[in-house]
């Protein structure tokens, strides 16, 4: 035997960059969190080459996920070209040479930041969502000590008290992105701040989501086929932002999420958030042979599981 | 030139990912990269370091784990617990093994459990990862674990399993309700 036996060629960085122990306590943690839907886990969150705050949670977690065989998808309020969503494609293709895609149906691997896309995920693909505040509790307890007794003993009258207030106040919900919702009966968790419009898409989704604070050192998870209600009452519900009447102006779209684009004098277009999706309907519109999926809402609004969103 | 995969990662991230599966879909058999003891070994590698800890009933797999790095607890402590084979004798000490606080339910253990996916005791299983109730054949295993898992597994307390067999791997987290059929 001699040392070369023993040693591996010299590498600058370690596959995926995060050192195999970094690897290791993240997936030791990721299942934890499924078998505990909701619940958050603590772990250490290493340094990354990028600053805590720009989706060092989620980006560890795809880290730790990728192998040689994954595609990767990143977006960004829906954007697959934005410079956050852009840099960290970039940063995971080069320290792991996945391929990357703007395709929701080709990716097995899709980290986002606030938004899940409009195609319909399938069964094998896992969703990556960069969580600021894991904490739902947080708006009624500052401290983490108290929160996570609250958590532990299913103490949530603060958040029905909040919402309460808010119907009283302002006679609807007032809350926008990152609404409550209660995972598998039992722990209430903040779905990252994705819009209202995409909460439903948690509830019995065929897919893996795993959701992680870089900062905040917290990472959860909804496992498929899982339920995830939002927090509404027997005779007020929970509502999704109305799309009612937005077109969207490159492909005649409706009823999916919109950025709305401000002009000089006053009036708005829109947009479709989901750039992925938009580029293949132009695509499909100009004739070219693409597979456009299913989508959670319909060309009527309609929700995909029939009912789920009461009216 | 991206960063190379040695074996022994590209073995880990492989059979993380088939943990990670088994424990979304419980129920649904994943595949492993290395079969009967080297796919226990293959586990372990791909969770036990100076950070955690565990226990076996295995003296093979004991001298394999070992310098691994991870710190030998007793059952009631370990939270990766390890048995190639479960006999009705090793029940009684099971029992102890933690499930975890209401503060952190994740503080428990995670049993990987030898044995055969083929006709035995008959498993209907349902809740999240399920779509409705689906249904395993298991051997090899003593009877009283189910009535042993579904006494320490109350949500969210609770074991989670793996059960293996050659190089076939089955999740069953605590969320998972099992009936014997």
């Amino acid at each position: 035997m001699n040392l070369s036996d023993l040693s591996t060629p010299t590498r600058d960085y370690s596959y995926a960059f995060l050192d195999a122990f970094a690897k290791r306590e993240l997936r030791r943690r990721i299942l934890k969190a499924i078998a505990i839907p909701g619940y958050q886990v603590p772990y250490a969150s290493r340094e990354l080459p990028i600053a805590r705050g720009w989706g060092t949670g989620g980006l560890q977690v795809s880290l730790s996920l990728v192998g040689p065989q994954d595609t990767i998808k990143v977006i960004d309020q829906g954007d697959d070209q934005s410079v956050n969503a852009a840099n960290l494609r970039r940063f995971i293709a080069r320290m792991s040479g996945v391929a990357t895609t703007f395709d929701t149906l080709a990716a097995t691997v899709i980290q986002s930041r606030h938004r899940v896309p409009e195609e319909i995920l399938s069964e094998g693909q896992i969703l990556v969502l960069q969580v600021p505040d894991p904490e739902p509790l947080r708006r009624a307890t500052p401290s983490m000590t108290i929160a996570r007794e609250m958590h532990a003993d299913a103490d949530y009258a603060v958040m029905w008290l909040n919402l309460y207030e808010q119907i009283v106040r302002y006679g609807e919900f007032t809350g926008g992105a990152s609404y409550p919702v209660l995972v598998h009966s039992r722990y209430v968790m903040s779905p990252s701040p994705i819009p209202r419009w995409d909460n439903p898409k948690l509830h019995q989704a065929a897919h893996l989501t795993l959701l992680s604070a870089g900062r905040e050192k917290r990472l959860y998870a909804v496992p498929p086929y899982t339920d995830v209600r939002p927090l509404e009452f027997e005779d007020v519900f929970f509502k999704v932002e109305s799309q009612y009447g937005r077109r969207d102006r490159m492909t005649g779209a409706t009823h999916k999420f919109m950025d709305e684009i401000a002009h000089a004098d006053g009036s708005s277009t829109f947009s479709l958030s989901d750039t992925g999706y938009q580029d293949k309907l132009v695509k499909r519109q100009s004739g070219e042979a693409v597979t456009v999926g299913a989508t959670y809402y319909d060309d009527h609004g309609e929700f995909y599981h029939a009912g789920f969103l009461k009216s | 030139m991206f960063p190379t995969m040695p074996a022994r990662e590209a073995r880990a991230q492989v059979t993380f990912r088939a943990m990670a599966a088994a424990l979304s879909y419980p129920g649904r058999r994943q595949t492993l990269p290395v079969t009967g003891f080297e796919a226990f070994l293959a586990i372990a590698e791909s969770l036990v370091d100076l950070e955690s800890s565990y226990t076996t009933n295995s003296r093979d797999l004991d001298a394999q784990v070992g310098p691994l790095g991870g710190r030998r607890l007793a059952i009631a402590e370990a939270h990766y617990q390890f048995y190639p084979t479960l006999a009705a004798h090793d029940l009684i000490e099971l029992r102890e093994a933690p499930v975890g606080t209401y503060l952190y339910p994740d503080h428990s253990a995670t049993l990987i459990i030898g044995c055969r996916f083929e006709l035995g005791l008959l498993l209907r299983l349902s809740g999240p990862g399920i779509q409705g109730a689906t249904e395993i054949d298991v051997a090899g295993l003593p009877e009283d674990f189910w009535m042993l898992r579904a006494s320490a597994c109350a949500y969210p307390l609770g074991w989670d399993v793996f059960l293996v067999s050659g190089n076939a791997l089955i999740g069953l987290p605590r969320t998972t309700r099992v009936e014997v059929a």
